[in-house]
């Protein structure tokens, strides 16, 4: 695959994953908080094409499950009764990126049956429901930690590179500071300092002030990298003689540089940041209950009963995998792309 | 000489710095050791609270700090609330587990790491390198979280190797073969998770400098010279690929102690990992100050470490004086 | 003919030698007979502990885990048997309490030694007393040792005789003596005088070192991951057969860090014993049970109960707004419409997999002595709480939330500690609960640290989902600060002058008079009023009690598993294993 394609590629694939988590509310069948208490643990609902009578049906249908007298997570189908699945149906209701209030979904069927296409967790609740809104919380976490350390770096980092000396020198040990600091450590100390006992979107906001601001030292030298080369430019000397002031010259000749740089970046970062949330909200340093992440969802796998018997609580682990990929895709083409043009 | 003095005054520099940081962090958590026994409806507060001021906890911070100072010159690294003895004696043992595993880790995961990137690097294009090219990607792409976690659903299921721990029940009796073979069973998983971890930056690194090295003049002539492929890419390029690798070398050395967090907790591995977390929660603030402090020191040696490989390997930069 | 006399002398000198029992079977030695069967002595038992111990020292020790390992090392001298609950002779024979309960003596057993061969005699209990009690030891069980404000004096009356005098008469003053090893005078004096004796027997410590009366002593311990014990030759336990205690060689606890990694240890083989599991884990043990040889048992509920509970204290600095919400629930309508909405069926299925007990009071079902049974089952519905919230000047908008009287929603936080999973989904339960009575309410999962912080200092919560008891022993004097409006640990408004409310001042005045009562039929009347009065005003709302889940090898013999702790280690040395040994 050439470049250009494989740039497109992956930038395409994260563009509907992250068009998926923000439709979350239409997308997924039921809110993800919502419990059914008569069903923990249930494994993904069985979509039927075949009837008992053995015909072909063309709208998919379920049936509902009850749980087997005297264990705990085993449970038979009723087949007395078929619920055909509907499509573009009412049901809780959600915000439209958080404003406007709507209540279709794609998916549903009617009660008592439920449609849990990746089975339900402790509570009850519908995975499905909980992976694309946890997914949400996850892949934004990251991506808005990314913009604040990156943002971060470039200040410093033009700062440091283009005043130099002691702005430098200070701006440089901090970094070092910053970086000498084993970082998940660090992470997991700083988290643990402010209080936890916020609302989940405040929460969600700390965790991601916590991540980027720790580790704003490695786009900061990058940034002052660039930023020294660039203020020994012929253009910028001669700018500067015309009377250029100090913000003009940033604007005009660093930042665009730097912009470049910070993009190839930004693809390696936002990875290891969505990393750092789940691990965070793993070890329960993170979004807090009932609000989905994919790293409060992974920690139900911590007690051994859970990852050995229910296969399905996996899903948000394994859906890890081809968004890095994809990341890390995205950040090869990146690269390669500035090593053509540089 | 004057360089590695510089080099190391600057270190300890910075490790106070990172200690008065970490402190001052740790610090200001909510809580403190004994609020548990608070909760024990049979301890009295007098207890407690006789209990808190001969820890010294009521006492301002900066004294605080200043008394774990003076433990460090003893080499104590200050005294944990929990185990009732100085941190040094706690630390050291489990940093020596730690490092059993990350360092037996890094050393395989380097070997792999060079025989596969010589070889992809050799035979770029071909399939073997496609291939490792492509379970590059996929270990990348694969958060060390889930390779434990998948790993210990593994030994579960197989019970072919153990699941968790670092010894079995009946080290003590084994002889001295037995013994390393009970230790090596049980770090083959939290090792092969490592490993995994770790290959893929190594091997992309190793094969683009041996990219670059077997692009450049040299390697060419010495090819045009017929020497063999071999002798070529191992005595030659692979030199001449050394320095930015010898950095990465560095790297390594330096997260030996700090890498292994999350396999260690998963897979109950008993390092310095554990420790912290726990020390974290029990609010044992010595502990984690101390742990924090030795993770970073080895951060320090390494970067240490790697410029003086780099400056004993690379006579460029002996020429050129210091950079 | 005299040489094969001799000879056959000489052998039956040997064969005596031989038969003879173990050392230091003096004639003089009082050993206390255990009434189970006789077994077989020999083998190794590995058990997993969820957590390092963290010292060997009898009196600082503060954790779980070093309790486990110094409860094997040490003896008492009077034991709560933890099967039938009630007290058993140990290194004392018998006892008498005389003066209206103010003194109680204790005869000692004759001929005991130490694990280090050296004897045991009532100097050894009072030096024990004097360190447990002196302030510079700072032992967390200081408290244990006081009644009535003052320091129970412990005086030897002979070389095998204890008095101890209390300054109030007290009730149960035998059952003190479960939580009070008796240390070694010879070994430990020196460092009491010279006020170092908190700093002894730490972990490093050689086992030469330390010597205890319990039925094992220290071998060896290696950091983070075992500790083993041998067994010890002088223990003053035999059968009926006249074979000292304890049946093992060996005991080794590993360290196991969590308890999944237990459980998987467990199934694997590696361990031998679960001493506590979470109920939810049943199923997956019970599942390859018979396969890998092991049983798995509930027992049922255990003593410690779940609750949630409000602040209805007076906090010093005031966060904002804590004053108008403290108005909601400080009305006992309010709480009781909560308990009447809270799932608590709902919660025994999803945070215990159905093994747990739902609570109407405080004492579980699995504390027979002391529960009132006359208190009904727990029930919920939804319309009776919406009757007593609106009794309470509660209304509803018509987008459904719940505002009181000025028109304020109601809103509020529950905090819980988010390492206990099960907390954390019945906290969770409770907000969805009562979002159907229109309440807000948010779930906070904090380190447990940092909810003891707020609830006993800062008091700067609203709500707490927290647990008690699961103890060893089921008196109702181990909780007295919880119950006394001036205790400590009163965790709903701790350590107040005087009681704020009346139902708070009856309580104190039922507390106090039952530690005096003598009888346990009169000491059970006024706890049961207690009971009846925690229902009525709701202090805390009571909401399930987990149940005991063990399991342990088949091959294993003498296993009698109990809901009090330690729940499968406390007979250890009746242990042994059937069959050949490993």
């Amino acid at each position: 695959m050439t470049n250009e394609r494989r740039f497109a590629a992956a930038a395409w694939a994260l563009v509907a994953i992250h068009v998926a988590v923000l439709g979350a509310g239409f997308l997924a069948p039921y809110a993800p908080t919502s419990q059914e208490r008569r069903l923990p643990f249930a494994p993904p609902t069985r979509l039927r094409f075949v009837d008992d009578q053995g015909r072909l049906q063309l709208r998919p249908f379920v049936y509902a499950l009850v749980a087997q007298e005297g264990s705990f997570g085993a449970y038979r189908e009723d087949r007395s009764r078929a619920f055909p699945v509907r499509f573009f149906t009412p049901g809780a209701s959600y915000r439209i990126a958080g404003l406007v209030p709507a209540r279709i979904h794609l998916l549903g069927v009617d009660e008592p049956a439920r449609l849990f296409l990746l089975g339900s967790d402790g509570l009850g609740r519908d995975q499905l429901s909980r992976f694309l809104h946890g997914g949400g919380v996850s892949l934004f976490a990251g991506l808005l930690a990314a913009s604040l350390s990156l943002g971060i770096g470039m200040a410093l980092g033009t700062v440091a590179g283009f005043y130099g000396r002691w702005v430098d020198a200070a701006v440089m040990r901090a970094a070092e500071l910053f970086l000498a600091l084993p970082w998940l450590y660090l992470l997991c100390a700083v988290r643990a300092f402010l209080p936890l006992d916020l609302s989940p979107g405040l929460a969600f906001a700390v965790v991601v002030a916590v991540i980027g601001l720790v580790d704003w030292a490695r786009p900061a030298r990058l940034v002052r990298g660039v930023a020294l080369v660039a203020r020994e430019r012929d253009f910028v000397l001669a700018a500067r003689g015309f009377g250029a002031s100090d913000l003009y010259l940033i604007r005009r000749h660093v930042a665009p540089q730097a912009f470049g740089v910070l993009v190839t970046q930004a693809a390696v970062l936002v990875p290891q940041y969505v990393l750092a949330e789940v691990t965070l909200s793993f070890l329960g340093l993170g979004v807090s209950e009932p609000l989905p992440s994919w790293g409060n969802m992974l920690a139900a796998l911590r007690q051994y009963p859970v990852m050995a018997s229910y296969w399905w609580m996996w899903l948000p682990g394994l859906a890890l995998v081809p968004v890095f990929f994809a990341y890390h895709a995205l950040a090869d083409a990146l690269r390669s792309r500035s090593r053509v043009l540089a | 000489m004057r360089y590695l003095w510089r080099r190391a005054a600057h270190a300890v520099l910075l490790l106070f710095a990172v200690s008065v940081f970490s402190f001052a962090l740790v610090e200001l958590a909510p809580g403190d050791y004994f609020d548990e026994m608070r909760l024990n409806p049979q301890i009295s507060r007098d207890t407690v609270a006789d209990l808190r001021a001969r820890y010294g906890l009521d006492r301002p911070l900066p004294a605080r700090y200043a008394l774990w100072l003076r433990s460090v010159a003893r080499g104590e690294l200050g005294y944990s609330f929990a185990y009732a003895s100085p941190v040094g004696p706690l630390l050291w043992p489990r940093a020596l587990h730690t490092l059993a595993l990350t360092g037996s880790a890094t050393l395989l995961a380097w070997l792999l790491a060079i025989a596969i990137g010589v070889q992809s690097a050799a035979r770029q294009g071909e399939w073997p390198d496609r291939l490792w090219g492509a379970l590059t990607s996929g270990f990348l792409a694969t958060p060390d979280l889930l390779v434990a976690l998948g790993l210990l659903l593994v030994a579960l299921r197989t019970g072919a190797f153990p699941t968790g721990g670092m010894v079995s029940p009946g080290f003590g009796e084994l002889s001295a073969f037995g013994k390393l073979r009970d230790l090596a069973a049980h770090a083959v998983l939290p090792v092969a998770a490592l490993v995994v971890g770790m290959l893929p930056v190594l091997v992309r690194q190793v094969r683009a400098s041996m990219l670059a090295a077997l692009a450049s003049p040299f390697a060419r002539a010495a090819r045009a010279h017929g020497i063999p492929r071999r002798r070529l890419l191992y005595r030659h390029a692979l030199r001449a690929a050394a320095p930015p690798l010898l950095s990465l070398v560095g790297f390594s050395l330096g997260s030996l102690l700090s890498g292994a967090l999350v396999v260690e907790a998963v897979m109950s591995w008993p390092g310095l990992g554990p420790l912290l977390i726990e020390a974290i929660l029990a609010r044992d603030v010595y502990v984690v100050v101390g742990a924090v402090m030795a993770s970073t020191l080895f951060l320090l040696a390494g970067n240490l470490v790697a410029d003086l490989l780099l400056y004993a390997a690379d006579p460029r930069i002996r020429r050129e004086g210091l950079s | 003919m005299e040489r094969r006399v001799a000879r056959t002398s000489r052998a039956l000198v040997t064969l005596a030698a031989l038969l003879a029992p173990g050392p230091g079977a003096s004639a003089a030695e009082e050993l206390l007979v255990a009434p189970g069967d006789p077994r077989t002595p020999g083998g190794r038992l590995v058990v997993g502990l969820t957590a390092e111990p963290k010292t060997l020292n009898p009196v600082t020790n503060s954790d779980a885990a070093s309790r486990d390992v110094i409860g094997r090392t040490t003896a008492c001298l009077v034991c709560i048997d933890r099967d039938t609950q009630r007290t058993t002779p140990g290194l004392a024979k018998s006892w008498a309490v005389s003066e209206g309960g103010r003194r109680i003596t204790l005869v000692l057993r004759q001929g005991i030694r130490f694990s280090d061969g050296h004897p045991f005699d009532a100097d050894d209990v009072v030096f024990s007393f004097a360190a447990y009690q002196d302030e510079r030891s700072h032992s967390p069980q200081r408290d244990l040792l006081f009644v009535g404000g003052k320091p129970i004096r412990a005086t030897r009356v002979d070389a095998y005789t204890v008095a101890f005098d209390m300054a109030e008469p007290y009730a149960v003053a035998e059952r003190l003596f479960d939580g009070v090893a008796v240390l070694p005078r010879h070994l430990l004096e020196a460092k009491f005088r010279e006020g170092k004796l908190a700093e002894a027997w730490g972990l490093g410590t050689p086992p030469a070192e330390m010597a205890g009366l319990g039925p094992f002593r220290v071998k060896s311990y290696a950091p983070g991951d075992r500790l083993v014990l041998e067994r010890n030759p002088y223990y003053f336990k035999a059968d009926r057969a006249g074979t000292r205690l304890p049946y093992l060689d060996e005991l080794l606890l590993l360290v196991v860090p969590s308890e999944d990694a237990q459980l998987v240890r467990f199934q694997a083989g590696e361990t031998d014993l679960v001493g506590r599991v979470g109920p939810d884990s049943f199923e997956v043990l019970a599942k390859d049970s018979s396969a890998r040889g092991y049983s798995v048992r509930d027992l049922g509920p255990g003593l410690e109960y779940s609750f949630l509970f409000f602040n209805l204290g007076e906090p010093e600095k005031r966060p904002d707004g804590l004053e108008q919400r403290q108005a909601w629930w400080k009305d006992v309508l309010f709480r009781r419409a909560v308990s009447l909405a809270l799932d608590r069926e709902g919660m025994v299925r999803l945070a215990f997999a159905g093994r747990a007990t739902a609570l109407a009071g405080h004492v579980t079902p699995g504390n027979k002595l002391w529960r009132n049974e006359a208190i009904p089952a727990p029930r919920r519905s939804l319309d009776d709480a919406r009757a007593l919230l609106r009794r309470a000047g509660f209304s509803w908008r018509d987008d459904g939330s719940l505002v009181d009287a000025a028109g304020r929603p109601v809103a509020f936080s529950i905090v819980t500690n988010a390492s206990n999973t099960a907390r954390v989904k019945m906290a969770t339960i409770a907000q969805d609960d009562l979002a159907e009575l229109g309440m807000k309410v948010s779930v906070a999962p904090l380190e447990m640290r940092a909810v003891i912080d707020r609830v006993l200092q800062t008091r700067d919560y609203d709500a707490c989902l927290l647990a008690l008891g699961g103890g060893g022993d089921a008196d109702p004097n181990v909780e007295m600060n919880v119950w006394l409006s001036s205790g400590p640990t009163h965790l709903w408004n701790p350590g107040q002058a005087k009681p704020a409310t009346p139902w708070e001042a009856e309580i104190d005045r039922l507390m106090r008079l039952q530690v005096v009562t003598m009888r346990h039929e009169e000491r059970k009347k006024l706890y049961d009023r207690v009971q009846e009065l925690v229902v009525e005003n709701l202090p805390v709302l009571p909401l399930v009690a987990p149940h005991v889940v063990v399991a342990g090898k088949d091959a294993l013999a003498g296993l009698r598993p109990a809901i009090l702790a330690p729940y499968v280690l406390w007979n250890a040395e009746e242990l042994a294993w059937k069959g050949p040994r490993r």
